[in-house]
This record gives C-alpha cells, structure tokens and sequence, in this order.
C-alpha cells in the first residue's frame, strides 16, 4: 500500500528506503514550482538569462530536489513524521534530468515516548551522480 | 576581479512577519512537488486524521515570505545581484505540523557569512535562520538557510 506507515519495530539499521524516481525534470514543472514556492528566480525559467549568468542553461530550485527527497521519506514513514530535514546541494539538476532519490537507517533510539528513526538521504541523477546529500529525523509510532 | 559582498549583514534580523497558511496553497505546493499524498491534498483524509486537518509537506516553509517587504532585500543589503546567486544547503526542524488556517510568526536572522573558494571559484555563504511560532509564541519549526554568492 502506497501511503501505508512503518512501524518502528519494523526497522532495522541498515534498511534502505524504497527508491522514489522522479522526472525526467520538464520546464513546466520548473514554472510550476517557482509559483507554488514564491522563487521566480529567472535562472529556472528564462535559458538566456541562465547562460548569460554564466550557468550553462536553466537548471531546477534545489528546494524542488528538497521536495523529492521529503517525499521519498514521507511515502515510507508516513506524512508529518518528518522531524527534521537537512540537505546540501551538492550539484546541479538540468531539464530532462531523472532524480533519484533514496535513503538508508542510520540508527533508531527511544527518547521520552517518542521513537525516533535517523537517516542518510540523498538524490542522484541518472549518472549516479549527487545532487542532494543530507539527514533526517522521523519519529515513527509503534505496532502498538 | 571578484565582487564584494557587504559582511555587515551577519547579524541583522528582518522585521517579523506573519504567515497565515492557506489550504490551497499546501495543495499547490505538494503539486508542483508531484507529491500527492492524501494527507497533503484530501480534506476528508484530514478530517479523519489525528491531527484533524490536512498538513503541509515537510519543506512548505520554505514559502514563507514577508509580503509586505522587498523580496530582494538580503540580495541589496548584500550588495549582489540575483544571477550569482545558488541555493547551497537548507535545513527544516519540524517540532509540530503547520496547518491551515493557522497565522504564525516569522523571524529571520543573518547569522553567518564566510568565504570559500570551490571547484568553480571564489564563493560566499550566507547563513539565514528563520524561526517560526505560533500564536502562543511556542515554537513550530525553524530553517536554516545557506545561499551561496558566485564572488
């Protein structure tokens, strides 16, 4: 089941994420996102302005590889477990890129009720190249 | 040469602002993302749910902005222009779930600026914290956001 949750029993360090693949990247989804977010920075959306900046062409918001990741988090532990979220971007993501994004338990631990899941997360691109890197913290609830 | 960026930034809060979250603006968001979870876009999921609502997807702050402001004011007090500028890395820590029809309050603060010089040249960094809290002045969630200057 697609938005089922994850119990913390259920998880053991080492446990990769199931793979979420988004993309190919389209322009349209570059516009989209500059709408929803508030980011009209040109260099998403106008190629001219991209070369001109010395940026070789349009490339996407970091926060929309950001998005892909919380999502590929969230479709396996389940929406608002997220308790913290870092990222770097580590390189550019160009129209017609696929992103993949993945992630792996680092640790598990128990604090005030409260059963927490640490994890590694990044994105690559269809090279296998990084283009996100970072961590997260879920808090995931138990079989009961 | 390499631009200058004006360091007396570091340390300068930004007027508080308050956001009010909008149902259909989580929906936009979580759409553009292409992420269609139910407990972002089904109001009847909300309803349903612990929380009693719809929630914004973990990186929805990143929407808040001071409308009444200048979107270019960090890019002018730092003396640079839109084009050189990169999104270097971004941090959420999420203590409750922003949901609609909440007003929060936004407060940001400069709270670094460093140089580097990376595979493509000389670079500054940027270091902005927001905090975000609620009516009762309780915490909700902070980010931390770099932007990188191409020097």
């Amino acid at each position: 089941m697609k938005y089922a949750k994850v119990a913390f029993e259920d998880v053991t360090v080492g446990d990769e994420l199931p793979r979420l693949v988004k993309g190919p990247i389209e322009q349209i989804q570059l516009t989209r996102y500059a709408g929803a977010s508030g980011d009209f920075n040109p260099i998403h959306q106008d190629e001219a302005f991209a070369r001109a900046a010395g940026m070789g062409g349009v490339f996407a918001h970091g926060m929309l590889s950001m998005g892909f990741v919380a999502q590929a988090i969230t479709d396996w532990a389940g929406a608002g477990t997220v308790r913290k979220l870092g990222v770097r971007f580590a390189a550019l993501v160009r129209l017609t890129d696929v992103v993949t994004c993945r992630g792996r338990v680092l640790s598990k631990s128990s604090k005030d009720d409260v059963d927490l899941v640490e994890l590694e997360v990044w994105a690559e691109n269809q090279r296998g190249e990084k283009v996100v890197s970072g961590r997260a913290t879920v808090a995931l609830a138990s079989r009961g | 040469m390499p631009i200058q960026v004006d360091r007396s930034v570091v340390g300068k809060e930004y007027p508080p602002f308050p956001v009010t979250v909008e149902r259909g603006k989580i929906k936009e968001f979580a759409r553009a993302i292409g992420d269609l979870n139910p407990f972002y876009l089904d109001d009847r999921v909300g309803a349903a749910s612990a929380l009693g609502d719809v929630i914004a997807p973990p990186t929805f702050a990143v929407t808040f902005r001071d409308e009444r402001a200048d979107a270019g004011a960090l890019l002018r007090d730092l003396g640079v222009d839109i084009s050189r500028v990169l999104h270097g890395e971004q941090e959420f820590e999420i203590f409750r779930q922003l949901i609609p029809g909440e007003t929060y309050l936004c407060r940001t603060k400069v709270v670094d600026l460093y140089e580097k010089t990376g595979k493509s040249g000389p670079m500054a960094f940027v270091v902005r914290e927001t905090a975000i809290t609620d009516r009762a002045n309780e915490i909700v969630a902070t980010m931390r956001h770099v932007t990188v200057i191409r020097l």
